[in-house]
């Protein structure tokens, strides 16, 4: 008894720690093993599918993307601006259902190795209990200029509240860290090849 | 002998009982951080760029005006470390001139087109994502996000990108009711972080 005593506060910093501990999803992602992605030196961005209630959540996801590309220093990316352009001078209607020859000529426009497509599936506070934190959810995809092929894919969720922030009203993440958080993370599995 | 026994029981519960508030207390402050990332092309001298022109930036926000509260923040921004801007409609004026819509649909040949007809080092665009009040589980704090670009227009590359983010309320805000920041201030603070990596103060 005496030494259940000794030890229960010990015993409760242990579970308070297991329980709150910093969370780490691990993201669904495909990677060609027999490509050498050393090779891509320069991607576009193309318009993302938004499949999310909040009109802009495209264009943020987007935008973010092409920084955080760019702040990598994996590759270089052309300016959304041109993108849009080469997608309007090929007459390309939807980018989501762009065929392995429109990728072959979209990236030809471009002078790129790649595109990058993708679709915000979450964006927004989700709901649990009687408090929300947000929650985005992001699929990416890169496809390759000469094949038309998918190379990388990767769909990633981040967000909710932990439990240090529901019980004890710690700093929970804001809507744009969470992208940024995300997104970053979802590149960095492009890192080690 | 009971005494010293019981003393040193009290002393341990005490030591205990810091270490777990301190614990507590170190979790609440959290553990993440968004740690900024940013693009400068390597070979790019941000020294030699004198002159810049602020053009329009995109608005993902519902506040119909956030673009234009930040695009002033980022040239008062620029003014203050001596760097001259281009009045605005002189930059309306160029963009008329040369069919530009949008800045969206802006190309690269564009942004050479623009610098030789203001006669300017670089151009600088971005986009506001997040402008308002947002709604924590304690309390609301003010929150900004901004990307920004600058293009070299002797060439038309992009020289420069960051996303800048403010973050969410401070611990004192959460926990004790201190007043926080006002949504001017944090845009103010967003657009000074984000230039002061790039500048390097």
């Amino acid at each position: 008894m005496h030494l259940l005593k000794k030890y229960v506060p010990v015993l409760m910093v242990l579970i308070l720690f297991v329980i709150s501990g910093c969370r780490s999803d691990i993201p669904v992602y495909h990677i060609s093993e027999d490509i050498d992605f050393s090779y891509y030196k320069r991607v576009a961005v193309v318009p993302f599918d938004n499949l999310t209630n909040d009109k802009y959540a495209d264009e943020i996801v987007r935008q973010v993307v092409v920084s955080e590309l760019l702040a990598s220093g994996l590759v270089d990316v052309v300016f959304p601006g041109e993108v849009k352009s080469a997608i309007a001078e090929l007459g390309i209607k939807s980018v989501s259902t762009m065929t392995a020859n429109q990728i072959k000529a979209l990236c030809n426009a471009l002078k790129v190795e790649a595109l990058i497509v993708g679709a915000v599936e979450e964006y927004g506070e989700a709901r649990m209990g009687n408090i929300s934190a947000p929650q985005v959810t992001v699929s990416l995809m890169m496809a390759d200029a000469n094949t038309g092929s998918i190379v990388w894919s990767i769909t990633k969720t981040r967000g909710g509240a932990s439990f240090m922030a529901r019980h004890f009203g710690a700093r929970h993440e804001t809507i744009s860290e969470t992208v940024l958080l995300l997104v970053r993370d979802s590149i960095r599995t492009l890192y080690r090849y | 002998m009971i005494d010293t026994v019981t003393r040193t029981r009290s002393y341990r519960s005490r030591i205990y009982a810091i270490v777990f508030f301190y614990l507590v207390i170190l979790s609440a402050f959290g553990c993440s951080t968004n740690g900024m990332k940013q693009f400068i092309r390597p070979d790019y001298d941000i020294g030699s760029m004198k002159t810049v022109a602020v053009i329009p930036f995109r608005n993902f926000t519902a506040d119909n005006f956030a673009n234009e509260k930040i695009r002033s923040k980022v040239s008062i921004e620029l003014l203050s470390r001596d760097i001259n801007i281009i009045e605005p409609g002189e930059i309306i004026s160029v963009m008329r001139e040369l069919k530009i819509r949008s800045v969206d649909s802006m190309r690269n040949k564009d942004f050479v087109s623009m610098g030789n007809m203001l006669n300017v080092d670089a151009v600088i665009t971005g986009a506001v994502e997040t402008f308002g009040i947002s709604k924590g589980i304690t309390t609301s704090y003010p929150e900004v996000s901004v990307q920004l670009m600058m293009f070299e227009t002797a060439t038309g590359n992009i020289v420069w990108s960051t996303f800048q983010t403010s973050g969410g309320a401070s611990f004192w805000t959460r926990h004790f009711g201190a007043e926080g920041s006002t949504l001017d201030n944090v845009s103010e603070m967003v657009v000074k972080e984000a230039f002061d990596s790039l500048f390097g103060r």
